[in-house]
Order: structure tokens, then C-alpha cells, then sequence
């Protein structure tokens, strides 16, 4: 559904001296630097495929993202979208897809959510009956029915948001590019989103690109991440494969107590809990000297936490 | 594409109503604005017959022509084509560029400011008072007069276009905006009163006579097929160069960042 090819993006970036005086030179000469946001990066998605597109500010997942919608034009390489080049823009294509940002609204401010519901049925040429079905289901699935004729200015943050969803999802795409669609948004909202987007993309077996900083959207809502940083994929592969790859080892958590413990180098952590972090070569080991010594300790092994993964994958690839 | 604007003309209704008090003001701003605009060229008739050959009628039906532009200017070209420039500083033309319309189309036609149908309504009225008064028309000077004059409204529209597609370079273009508007002021005046030089400016270089003078000469049959022609090719030159800088613009847009 989505094949990326060496696809590059370069901006060009006036810089100037700090200062009046560098302010005054760049009045008649300004000096500019290249910027490579992406760089050649390669990767592909299935249709149907839910996956995280991950990295540090700045890292390139945006203006990735801008590309794989057509706002962007690569500077290098290509892409491709459900089968259109995105930059030629083509209807079919805008039909196809669509583009949610959190810190950017297409909702109307001073009119109810219905009203901009209404424009994009005429701006997609939706048929009335599939705009109908489409919003009753949307209504109900994000429940929306006690604002959904109130002025979007009177909305909260949570109900603003599952509107822009509903109004990016009108159409019924079959490619989603979100970008953080949970920013700012309470707990409670936050999981209805997660939900309704899952839930969308098994109704309309739709392709999802995710960009997020909030790992729990992503241990949620992907199976697969892709990792970018500086422009460059540093990782593609499964969430288990990443807390392989990137995470400090596997946490063993055992409630109960026995010099075993103690010898392994378990450290207290509340009551009668105990902690343990080793490499993941070691679990099976380590999980058998306890077991031999205390066979009916209740033992748990966590994965490392998404945060403290990415932390380290970034962190070990700047060095 | 009918569809598609009276949705967005729907909408833009529907946000102007929203403020009811607001609608009073604006209506009386409207009026007050045409008067202010005709009383110094009443105040010259006062002393007058005539300016640079122009009976009174025939330069009320100018100023009402400039009148009819001014409420284009400020409620169709300010509110869309003055905005494209915020949009572009905060990111938000990515939300239009994602709809599947002619995105110039989009931008330029998106909102209109009921304001301006005071303006628009106001120099109607007068346009057919003049119109009256000056006498009987043919067919073909009034028809032509419509061409031209749709035809000066699309230069002028090109040349708004051209100035804005260069905040997609530049970011910051208020101030050629309010040099354009401030250039277009001229358009009041008939142009038989200004020099051969500035009268080839505002033809050629802001098209404004193409919208006033130009279709008010053609009512009082003072026109060629050159002059038609002209007229025509300058207007198809600047929706043709905007329409090709509207296309470079978006190849090489580089959003905001988020």
C-alpha cells in the first residue's frame, strides 16, 4: 500500500549572525544551509498494516509524512501511495487517504462540528446515503452526539479531537497518516481514540501510519515500528524485536523471598516484591536457579518499558 | 465545482451570521464606505462640468465600477487570498491542500465577508443610475463592457495571485498586499486623467483601469477591437502567469513545521 524508495527531502535554511548587526547584514546577503530532513530512506507497508513511526523532534517523521500525503515534494527518490505518486495530487488519491494532525484543526471554530462535516461532504463528493451511514457510525463510535451541534469554540480539547477524527475520516480512507492524534488529550480520551482506531482499522482493513511520542499509543495501536532519526531509518521491525535490539534486558519480578534471590542480586522493591533486570540471553538460566530453590514463588518477566527503549535507541545511536 | 462553492459560501454565511450584532455595523461601515469614496469626485462637480472629458454620469459609473472592485477586493480577494499568507506562517494550507479540489480554486474562493454585499449592492445601484442617466447603450457596447470588465476583475485576481504565491518564497508579503490596494485606489479616477506612462502602469503593470475605465469606455462606445483584444490578452497573461506560479509554488512548498 505504501512503498518508499531512497526518498529524500532537502530544505534549504537561511542562517544569519546573531544579533542586530547579523539581522542587518541579511537585509541584502543572506546565507542559506542545507538540510537533509529525510534521507533516502527506504520502507513499505502492507495494506492494512497498523505501523509507529517513530523518532526524537526533528528527526524527519513529519515531513515524511507530508510527502507520503503530497504537500511535500521529495527532493530525492520516491513513493508511492495506494498505487498514485502523492505529489501529482491526483482526486482518486486525496480520495484515498487521509492526514490527522493534533496541533492542527480543519474543524470550522465558530460553527458546530456538523457544519464542517457538511463542507467536506460536498469537498469529497460524498453520496448522501454513505455520508449518512458513515456519520451515524462515526457518531456512535467516537460518541458524538451531545456536541455535535455545538459551536466548535465551546468544545473541550477530547471532544474537538474525536470531531477532527470524524471529519478526516468522512470519506472512509483506506490510508491513515496520523500524526500524534492523542497530543494533549485526557487518559479517558485518549483510549477512546486508541480504540476507535483500531476498531476503523479492522472495519475498513485501512492502512495506518502513526507517528506519536506517546508510547503508550504505541504499544497500543502498532504491532510494527519504523524508526527515523536525523533523517535516517535506524529500525524496522516488530515492538518485541525493538525491546530486543534496543532495551537494557528483561525484568524479573518475584514476590516472595529465599537467599537464591539474594545471590542472583535481586533488590527489593515494595513489601515482598523483588526486582531483577538481566540480558534477555540470561532469563532462561536465571529462571531456572530460582525455580529449583523456590518452585512456588510467583514470578514475573517484563518486557523493558517503550520509553526507556527508545531512550536507549536514540541515545546509542548519536553516539 | 457548483457544488463545492455554495458549500463553502454556505459556510461562510453561516460564520458571519453567527455575530448578529456585528451584521448592523458592518452594513453601516459598507455604506459610509461608498459614500466616503464618492463624495470627493461629487465635490469636484461642484466646480466642474466635466473631468479630463468625462461628464458626471460617465465618472460616477467609473467610480461605481471601482466601487464594484473595491467589494471583490474585500470580500472575496482580502479574506482568501490575504489569508493564504497566515496559512502558510501556521501550517493550516496543509489542511486545504489535502482536499481533493483545485487547490487554487480552494484558496481563493474558500471564504467570502457578507460585509462587502453592502459595497457590492451600493455600487450596483449606482452603476445603473449612471448607466441612466448617460443614455441609451447598444447590445454589443454593453455586452462588450461585461466582458471587460469580468475580464479586469480576473487580471486584477492574477496579479492578487501572483503577490501571494510569493509568500510561499518570502513567508511575510503583507506589504506588497497593501501596495497593491493602495495602487489599485487609482482605479477611481477615469484614465484619460492620468499621464501615457501611469496609464500603462495601471493597464499593463495593476490592471485596476482594465476594470474601471476600461468597461466604462466601452458603455460610451469609445472602443477598438485593439483595445478589446489588448485588454484581453493582459487579463489572460496574468490568470495564465498565476495559475503557472500557483503550480511552482505548491512543487516547492515546504509547509510548517509542527
Amino acid at each position: 500500500m505504501i512503498e518508499v524508495e531512497q526518498l529524500t527531502k532537502v530544505y534549504r535554511v537561511p542562517i544569519r549572525e546573531p544579533g542586530i548587526v547579523g539581522s542587518v547584514t541579511s537585509l541584502w546577503r543572506r546565507e542559506y544551509k542545507e538540510v537533509r530532513a529525510v534521507d533516502a530512506i527506504d520502507f513499505s507497508v502492507a495494506a492494512g498494516e497498523r505501523v509507529g513511526f517513530l523518532g526524537p523532534n526533528g528527526a524527519g517523521k513529519t515531513t515524511t509524512l507530508k510527502m507520503l500525503t503530497g504537500l511535500l515534494h521529495p527532493s530525492a527518490g520516491s513513493c508511492r501511495v495506494a498505487g498514485w505518486k502523492p505529489q501529482d495530487r491526483q482526486r482518486d488519491f486525496l480520495r484515498t487517504i487521509t492526514l490527522v494532525m493534533g496541533q492542527k484543526q480543519q474543524l470550522i471554530w465558530d460553527l458546530p462540528a456538523i457544519e464542517t462535516f457538511a463542507l467536506n461532504k460536498a469537498l469529497f463528493d460524498i453520496p448522501s446515503k454513505q455520508y449518512a451511514e458513515t456519520l451515524s457510525e462515526l457518531t456512535k463510535l467516537l460518541s458524538l452526539q451531545e456536541f455535535l451541534h455545538q459551536p466548535v469554540r465551546n468544545l473541550s480539547l477530547g471532544q474537538r479531537m474525536r470531531c477532527e477524527l470524524a471529519a478526516a475520516l468522512l470519506h472512509r480512507p483506506k490510508v491513515l497518516f496520523l500524526d500524534e492524534p492523542t497530543i494533549g488529550m485526557d487518559v479517558e480520551v485518549q483510549a477512546i481514540v486508541r480504540q476507535f482506531i483500531i476498531e476503523y482499522n479492522q472495519r475498513y482493513e485501512a492502512t495506518i501510519m502513526l507517528t506519536s511520542h506517546d508510547m503508550a499509543d504505541v504499544a497500543r495501536m502498532v504491532r510494527r515500528v519504523i524508526l527515523i532519526d536525523r533523517g535516517v531509518v535506524r529500525y524496522d521491525g516488530s515492538l518485541e524485536g525493538l525491546s530486543r535490539e534496543f532495551g537494557s534486558g528483561r525484568t524479573l519480578v518475584v514476590r516472595g523471598n529465599g537467599p537464591v534471590l539474594d545471590r542472583l542480586g535481586f533488590s527489593l522493591m515494595e513489601d515482598d516484591k523483588r526486582r531483577l533486570t538481566i540480558s534477555p540471553d540470561r532469563v532462561n538460566e536465571v529462571l531456572g536457579d530460582i525455580l529449583r530453590e523456590l518452585p512456588q514463588v510467583e514470578l514475573t518477566v517484563v518486557d523493558p518499558p517503550l520509553d526507556d527503549v527508545l531512550r536507549r535507541a536514540f541515545g546509542e545511536k548519536r553516539e | 465545482m457548483i457544488r463545492i462553492l455554495s458549500a463553502l459560501i454556505r459556510a461562510s454565511l453561516m460564520v458571519s451570521f453567527q455575530y448578529r450584532s456585528d451584521l448592523f455595523f458592518e452594513a453601516a461601515t459598507g455604506i459610509l464606505r461608498c459614500f466616503s469614496a464618492i463624495a470627493p469626485l461629487w465635490l469636484a462637480f461642484q466646480h466642474t462640468t466635466a473631468i479630463a472629458g468625462w461628464t458626471p454620469p460617465q465618472a460616477m459609473l467609473v467610480m461605481s465600477l471601482f466601487l464594484l472592485f473595491h467589494a471583490l477586493q474585500g470580500g472575496l480577494f482580502e479574506p482568501n487570498l490575504g489569508e493564504v499568507v497566515q496559512l502558510i506562517r501556521q501550517g493550516n494550507l496543509d489542511l486545504w491542500l489535502i482536499k481533493p479540489a483545485d487547490a487554487q480554486l480552494l484558496v481563493s474562493l474558500r471564504r467570502i465577508d457578507p460585509s462587502y454585499l453592502w459595497d457590492f449592492g451600493v455600487s450596483i445601484l449606482m452603476a445603473g443610475v449612471c448607466i441612466a442617466q448617460i443614455g441609451p447603450i447598444s447590445a454589443l457596447d454593453a455586452a462588450l463592457a461585461a466582458l471587460l470588465a469580468v475580464n479586469g476583475v480576473l487580471a486584477m485576481y492574477g496579479l492578487w495571485m501572483l503577490a501571494i504565491c510569493t509568500s510561499f518564497y518570502f513567508v511575510r508579503v503583507d506589504n506588497l498586499r497593501y501596495l497593491l490596494t493602495t495602487a489599485a485606489d487609482a482605479g477611481r479616477w477615469p484614465a484619460s486623467v492620468f499621464s501615457t506612462g501611469i496609464r500603462w502602469a495601471l493597464t499593463a503593470g495593476v490592471p485596476i483601469l482594465l476594470v474601471t475605465s476600461t468597461p466604462a469606455e466601452a458603455l460610451r462606445g469609445q472602443w477598438t477591437w485593439t483595445t478589446v483584444a489588448g485588454s484581453l490578452g493582459i487579463g489572460l497573461a496574468f490568470v495564465g502567469l498565476a495559475r503557472v506560479a500557483w503550480m511552482r509554488s505548491l512543487a516547492s512548498y515546504t509547509s510548517a513545521s509542527s
